[in-house]
């Protein structure tokens, strides 16, 4: 009895890894030029220059802050058409000092400050209490730990041009790359996530994904949507099926780049990562369903959605698959089982690096010109086993959570060093 | 941003080195099923998402059949090393072969990817946050 439950289990869950793996192929071959939907009509020379607030949202970050804010000012984009508000999210450090003398020296800043009472209880609950401020119509957001190239404003409200597109999301690349060995490995994720990933998702016409910074999103949808629910830790994911569900699409913007400071230890990748696998998980059961009965998505958004929904659940998946699948070998194990067991295992431990799969980082990483980047590529095993433990430990805490009816989850804040400000020419 | 031309011709001269590769370790008999099994798919995805790129059809058919040298042999050795190993622990073989061979293979098959690419990648620096 037990043999043949692990025998159905292991086929079942090697029936999704394949999938994923079949998924990532594809995505690969699309930004090759090898698989490629019919090209729709791009709009060129428009002259669409809307007015747009930018939200920048800050809790205790001094010592990037004001590397964005200077950044702010240096944009190509009209001042006049400019709305920057820097949401000081009840910090205890110079944050709000800092940006407070930026919006004296510069009018298109202005400073919003939350006292402890209300403000540091999240990303969505600081950007929630800035919607009232925006002045326009077309929203972007950026971390304060963001370092954007300066047309990215232009590149980033094109697309708005297109009424059907109701967010948009550029490229995230790490800035602080050569610090060491984590900063190293985040770079090969974000290659693989946003070169290829986002971009052949774009391309295909799946679901692009709203990364909740250099991106924006139409103030009159959001508001519809009612602003960013607060309980869920993924707000970017959230907000992306949200879109999608309304009606709209999230166009994603490669050209549009911005540096990110990407986590320096292990302790905070560890954080970082789990807030991300616990705000994913939660935007699956949120979305799940919804996703299913749509009858704004297509049939192929729908198989798109459902995988980017669970993505979080694989590693936890692949550790049970492992575990179900030496005890399976020790008992017994029918023949055809060996024939699987290879690909299964080449799928799941693919899922290496933000559960982007080896070849697919490393196509990323060719068409990026990243020539010395490659040779880190077997180092993500490490972070993929890394990752196992991450996303076990959130599902298994929202599990509990689910339990005891726990709505409220505590949002940890990625702690930024501005070592990334000594790799800015 | 640069288009990628679809490179048919190394494609197809790709598949039949794959393939005449593929067939001569199949018919050797000297490795198992799972090992050919892991080097089919080390040649698809090598053939499917390499041969595509820039770079010349030379380095590229050089390092398919490396890549394929590299597999059998390390499958071949990691066999008999278990075979001693399962025999001095006296564990059975099946059950260890099965469980450390794919990740065995994954150490090569990834390492190995990415000398490839590194190999055919352009050495151009990327742009810094503006131009």
């Amino acid at each position: 009895m037990i043999v043949e439950f692990l025998v159905a289990f292991i086929f079942v869950l090697s029936i999704i890894m394949m999938a994923y793996l079949v998924r990532h192929f594809v995505f690969s071959l699309t930004v090759l030029g090898i698989l490629r939907r019919k090209e729709l009509p791009a709009p060129k020379n428009i002259a669409y220059e809307p007015a747009v607030t930018v939200l920048i949202p800050a809790h205790n970050e001094q010592r990037v802050i004001g590397r964005i804010l200077q950044r702010m000012t240096e944009l190509t984009y009209p001042e006049n058409k400019m709305q920057i508000i820097v949401i000081d999210d009840a910090s205890t450090d110079d944050t709000g000092k800092i940006a407070e003398d930026y919006a004296r020296r510069y009018s298109q800043i202005h400073v919003l400050r939350r006292s402890k009472n209300v403000g540091g209880k999240g990303k969505a609950s600081a950007l929630n209490s800035a919607l009232g401020y925006a002045q326009h119509e077309i929203i972007l957001c950026f971390d304060a730990d963001y370092y954007p190239q300066k047309d990215v404003v232009e590149r980033l409200v094109k697309p708005f041009s297109d009424p059907k597109v109701g967010a948009v999301q550029g490229r995230v690349t790490v800035l602080n790359e050569p610090q060491n060995i984590v900063t190293r490995l985040v770079t090969l994720e974000r290659i693989g996530g946003y070169r290829v990933d986002q971009q052949a998702r774009e391309s295909l016409g799946l679901i692009a994904q709203f990364g909740g910074t250099v991106g924006g999103f139409r103030r009159t949808l959001i508001e519809s949507l009612g602003g960013w629910d607060e309980s869920v830790l993924a707000e970017d994911t959230d907000l992306t099926f949200s879109v999608y569900l309304a009606g709209f699409r999230v166009q994603y913007v490669l050209e549009a780049e911005c540096y990110e400071e990407a986590v320096e230890t292990w302790g905070a990748y560890w954080k970082q990562r789990y807030r991300w696998a616990k705000g994913h998980m939660q935007c699956c059961s949120k979305h799940m369903f919804k996703l299913f009965r749509s009858k704004n998505l297509s049939f192929k958004q729908k198989i798109d959605g459902l995988l980017l929904l669970n993505i979080y659940f694989m590693p936890v998946l692949a550790f049970f698959l492992w575990l179900s699948g030496i005890s399976l070998f020790l008992l017994d194990f029918p023949q055809w089982i060996n024939i699987l067991w290879g690909p299964v295992q080449i799928s799941l431990l693919s899922f290496m690096g933000n559960f982007a799969p080896f070849f697919e980082v490393g196509i990323g990483a060719y068409l990026d010109g990243r020539k010395r980047a490659c040779w880190l590529i077997p180092l993500l095993i490490f972070t993929f086993l890394y990752n196992v433990l991450i996303c076990t430990k959130a599902f298994f805490d929202l599990i509990v959570s689910k339990i005891f009816r726990k709505k409220h989850h505590s949002w940890v804040k990625t702690t930024h060093s501005g070592n990334g400000n000594c790799y800015i020419l | 941003m640069k288009a990628h031309k679809w490179k048919i011709s190394h494609l197809i001269i790709g598949s039949l080195i794959g393939l005449i590769m593929s067939s001569a370790i199949f018919l050797s008999h000297l490795i198992s099923e799972e090992s050919i099994i892991m080097l089919v798919i080390f040649n698809l995805l090598f053939i499917s998402l390499i041969f595509p790129l820039d770079g010349p059809l030379s380095a590229k058919t050089i390092l398919l059949s490396a890549g394929n040298i590299i597999g059998f042999a390390w499958n071949y050795l990691f066999y008999l090393f278990l075979y001693d190993v399962t025999i001095s622990l006296k564990v059975r073989f099946d059950s260890a072969f099965i469980i450390v061979s794919p990740i065995a293979n994954l150490l090569w098959i990834v390492s190995f990817w990415s000398i490839s690419l590194t190999t055919l990648s352009s050495s151009k620096t990327r742009l810094r946050c503006e131009t």
